[in-house]
């Protein structure tokens, strides 16, 4: 007879619905009819009849069904949970192990994906935030000049009427790009007076464009007067407290009355700009002659466009070096490219020069990012591997079930549902620990997430999702393996002992990898913090003191001030400045000896003894003299790497050189590179030009810097703030200290190192659970070996090594990874700094050394105990 | 209950289990009553039938050795029980008794 058989489809189709009980006369009937006419007949004939058969088979009586036909599932589920009730119950602290563990590991997944969500929030929540677009202008040659986030004035105007087919809205923001603006009540009993830093110019569109909701006024016509503006909830009650301020007035910089006629709702925490106040546009034509300032040079408006189809911002851009063409001056035409920036991406992707307010990176957003989903694996394989442990333990369990009938998978629906339920209370203890963690995650990420965002659909769905997905995955495979025991091997002791180890093995060196990679990556994060903080920018910033004097009384009584400043014997020397040092700069263009045409430079307007104050050494020629008169329109300062780029040969070689246009305009003095922007970016050419003109002080002068001794700072700083009344009177002294303020640079990074500090911690506590639930077992289960080699005559020593040896071996492992993925995972992340710190290789044996230090203290106990358990104890059970 | 009454087709496989004493099982069964009477059955419903006069008490089964001409499966034999032998019986007496009540004279058709 031909080796064949049965046509497959209809044999599969029958052994799948047929009753077991059955299966076997019915199917050799249906064989040996098929043979039988096979052999008489043909092959087709032969198919068709048992394809008939089959379906003729298929009947009630035939078909299987084990839910009727076991006990009832639901006695089944009963039994499952309350043998899940008695383990959960008699291995406390296997169970104590698992949850807490899983309850880190989803809390942290938790906090970082609430921080993440918040982070993609951001200025979501105009309804046309897809069509609103700020315009940036970016203004460099050469790779020198800024990045701008602010255009000039006219722009917006310009754009709404040469494109207005593609422009719906343009609304503009200013504040005189000053660091504070002084506001105060206008009644001089029961005074309020503050200098605000949240103070805003802007137009009627404003209103049109976002979408921040008035609480009381009219939308259409809030900002539509000259000297109204609106202001926010909170500011209202600062200034009137539970009065209504709608009809009141505040006075501007101590000489402009604002009538109010609106208040805003406060302005939520995930927009990329705050204000708390609102000036109208209107009213910036009184502070310059009656009109708003033409020039298309200077750029201090933030510009948004509403567009009226988001894709025509193609258009525009195309567009853009035409408009460019048009309007811009002659110096500037050749190097001013426009970009715009949908809304939505600013906090995110935005990191222009003069942003409003600073943004966030996405890469940071994909490392802690990394970090919830390490933490989370890390506590997911302690799970797997806590359960693959347990499996030798309950073997004899499955063998008794499977004995008594129990198939399959009834036995991996068991275990599944358990470990689906540890993983559901798991859940419950991080909600618990969400809720407690929240205000101080919420304090040290600075974010304002409510507590009853947890109930958004999102996270409940999360709450469900993540224990049944975690308790599926985790699950699976010790439910597997534990349902596949053949109950007679199962039965008999001491089999199945090793089975999974080498799996276990492999997940605890992922676990230890990924934790030793954390912590290593922590450190160098930090390093990189103390590098950026620390280090010598070139210039003095402790004790220097810093004191926002823009549209201030003082640009006429600067001298005097500073003559008064200096008398005390604290004081070292006086300046005036444009921008804080170190932090930020302007740009102007300038054009030297050798140049076809004018470029834009970095550049910070000065007053005299800045060089002193901030003691920069000179390297070339000389500093700028009070006494000589033409320094403030004849002379430059520069810094070296302006001599080395202009390719002058020497330092002293380019004392003398000309710029301007006209011949008597020389560089006078040379000095010594600093790092006068953030170190995020490496030393630019800088020209510091001498400013004495009194109205400088409206725009260029935005800083007085006082450098003091350090000698008995609070009496210094009193008599600074008398000596500043007594001149100045009516006017709050404000300063800050230098060094405090540049520490705010590196803000973004030292966040970011905190939070990984405190996650990459948290990993090694979850990996370390998980070392000591495994240790713990492997000690039980080894304990007669343990015994039996000390009759035979191990000492203490070689049980607690022998013992060690296998945790270890795979720590050593784990580091071996880990070193070589760190390393180049931090030299990526390194590549985005200018200044980067050396990867210190102590580091990493550092991070390797702490981390086999913690598993050291967390297996030795296990292995102290091992060495030291009385052998007779252990193997009299026997 | 279901015991109390056989119908045509079960008194007929009946009849079967017991003529291939040791050797009914469903496809001989089914081979069987074609042989006889010429019926053809469809073997799902020889099974169905079987199962039914298994479940009355009236056939016992047990699993043969296997053979090779199944694919190596056993076939189920069944027998006919005590029960399933008066069954038979009284079956065979009733049809007798009725059979013999007839009048003679309704049986002659030869003179009329």
């Amino acid at each position: 007879m031909a080796q064949t058989s049965p046509p497959k489809w209809p044999n599969r189709f029958l052994e799948w619905y047929c009753n077991p009980a059955l299966l076997e006369e019915i199917q050799g009937d249906a064989y040996e009819m098929y043979f039988r006419t096979r052999k008489m007949h043909s092959r087709t004939l032969a198919n068709l009849q048992f394809t008939w058969n089959v379906l003729r088979f298929f009947r009630w009586s035939n078909i299987k069904r084990s839910r009727t036909s076991s006990p009832s599932s639901l006695m089944m589920l009963h039994n499952y949970f309350s043998v899940f009730k008695r383990g959960f119950i008699k291995q406390k602290g296997y169970s104590f192990l698992n949850i807490f563990g899983l309850g880190i590991g989803i809390a942290c997944f938790i906090l970082i994906s609430l921080y993440i969500r918040d982070e993609y929030s951001f200025d979501r929540m105009h309804s046309k935030a897809d069509r609103i677009y700020r315009i940036h202008e970016i203004f460099e040659s050469d790779g020198i000049g800024e990045r701008s986030a602010s255009q000039p004035f006219p722009v917006g105007e310009a754009l709404l009427n040469d494109y207005g087919a593609q422009i719906e809205q343009a609304v503009r923001f200013y504040n005189f790009q000053a660091p504070t603006l002084a506001v105060a009540t206008i009644d001089d009993k029961n005074k309020k007076e503050f200098n605000e830093t949240r103070l805003f110019f802007t137009e009627p569109s404003f209103f049109d464009v976002f979408d921040f909701p008035l609480v009381k006024g009219n939308r259409n016509t809030a900002l539509d007067d000259t000297h109204t503006m609106v202001l926010t909830e909170s500011a209202a009650r600062k200034y009137f407290g539970d009065e209504d301020p709608v009809g009141k007035y505040l006075k501007f910089q101590g000489n402009t009355n604002l009538l109010i006629t609106g208040v805003l709702k406060d302005i939520p925490p995930n927009t990329h700009f705050q204000f708390d106040f609102l000036v109208s546009f209107e009213t910036l034509k009184s502070f310059y002659e009656g009109h708003l300032p033409q020039s298309w040079y200077w750029n201090p408006c933030w510009t948004y466009l509403l567009l009226k189809d988001p894709g025509s911002v193609h258009t525009l851009h195309a567009a853009m070096p035409a408009f460019v063409q048009k309007y811009f001056p002659d110096m500037v035409r050749n190097d001013v490219t426009m970009e715009f920036m949908a809304l939505p991406d600013i906090h995110l992707h935005s990191h222009m020069d003069y942003e409003i307010q600073p943004n966030s990176r996405e890469s940071t957003i994909y490392i802690f990012g990394s970090i919830a989903v390490f933490v989370l694996l890390i506590a997911c394989i302690n799970f797997i591997n806590l359960s693959t442990a347990r499996a030798a333990k309950r073997a004899k369990e499955v063998g008794m079930r499977k004995t008594l009938g129990s198939p399959r998978g009834q036995l991996v629906t068991q275990f599944l549902m358990e470990s689906i339920l540890l993983c559901l209370l798991g859940a419950m203890f991080a909600v618990v620990l969400v809720v407690i963690a929240l205000p101080f995650f919420n304090a040290f990420a600075e974010k304002a997430i409510p507590t009853h965002t947890l109930l958004e659909s999102f996270y409940l769905a999360l709450f469900l999702g993540l224990p049944l997905g975690v308790g599926i995955l985790a699950g699976l495979y010790p439910a597997v393996v534990l349902s596949s025991f053949l109950p007679i091997t199962a039965l008999k002791a001491n089999v199945s002992r090793e089975k999974g180890a080498i799996f276990r093995k492999a997940l605890v060196t992922l676990q230890f990898t990924l934790s030793i990679m954390l912590l290593i990556g922590t450190g160098v994060a930090i390093d990189q913090l103390n590098m950026l903080q620390k280090s010598d920018t070139g210039f003095a910033r402790e004790n220097v003191i810093m004191v926002p004097v823009m549209l201030t009384p003082v640009a006429e009584k600067y001298e005097a001030l500073r003559t008064e400043f200096r008398r005390n014997a604290n004081v070292i020397s006086v300046t005036a400045m444009e921008e804080i040092l170190g932090s930020k700069h302007q740009v102007g263009n300038f054009i030297f000896e050798g140049m076809p045409e004018s470029k834009p430079f970095p550049r910070m307007n000065v007053r005299h003894d800045f060089l002193k104050t901030f003691d920069i050494p000179i390297v070339a020629g000389r500093d700028y003299s009070e006494e000589v008169g033409t320094d403030d329109t004849l002379s430059l300062l520069v810094n070296e790497t302006l001599v080395k780029q202009m390719g002058w040969g020497s330092n002293e070689a380019a004392v003398g050189k000309k710029f301007g246009t006209r011949p008597n305009r020389t560089i006078i003095g040379v000095v010594k590179d600093f790092n006068f922007a953030s170190r995020h970016q490496s030393i630019r050419p800088l020209v510091m030009d001498l400013n004495l003109n009194s109205k400088a002080f409206e725009i260029f002068m935005k800083y007085m810097a006082v450098r003091i001794t350090g000698n008995d700072v609070p009496g210094t700083i009193a008599s600074l703030e008398q000596q500043w009344k007594a001149q100045i009177p009516g006017w709050p002294f404000e300063y800050f200290f230098l060094d405090n303020n540049l520490e705010k640079l590196y803000h973004a990074e030292s966040k970011m190192s905190t939070i990984t500090l405190i996650f990459s911690g948290l990993s090694m506590l979850v990996a370390c659970l998980g070392l000591f639930g495994l240790s713990t077992f492997t000690a039980e289960q080894r304990k007669k070996e343990m015994s039996i080699r000390k009759v035979m005559g191990s000492s203490n020593t070689q049980i607690f090594l022998l013992f060690s040896k296998r945790f270890f071996s795979l720590i050593l492992l784990a580091n071996v990874l880990a070193f070589p993925l760190a390393w180049f995972l931090l030299k990526q992340w390194l590549a985005g700094f200018a200044y980067q710190v050396n990867i210190d290789f102590s580091l990493f044996v550092l991070a390797g050394g702490a981390a086999a230090a913690i598993a050291f203290v967390t297996i030795g106990y296990q292995a102290w105990r091992a060495a030291h358990s009385n052998p007779a104890e252990v193997l009299k059970n026997e | 209950m279901k015991g109390t009454y056989i119908g045509e087709l079960e008194e007929l496989i009946l009849l079967t289990v017991g003529i291939l004493y040791k050797q009914a099982y469903g496809v001989a069964v089914m081979d069987e009553i074609e042989r006889q009477t010429g019926r053809s059955l469809n073997i799902s419903a020889v099974h169905a039938v079987l199962k039914r006069l298994e479940e009355k008490g009236l056939v016992t089964s047990q699993m043969s050795d296997p053979t090779q001409e199944r694919g190596g499966r056993r076939k189920r034999i069944f027998f006919l029980t005590a029960t399933g032998k008066r069954e038979l019986e009284e079956a065979n007496a009733l049809r007798n008794q009725l059979f013999n009540q007839i009048p003679k004279v309704a049986l002659q058709f030869k003179l009329a």
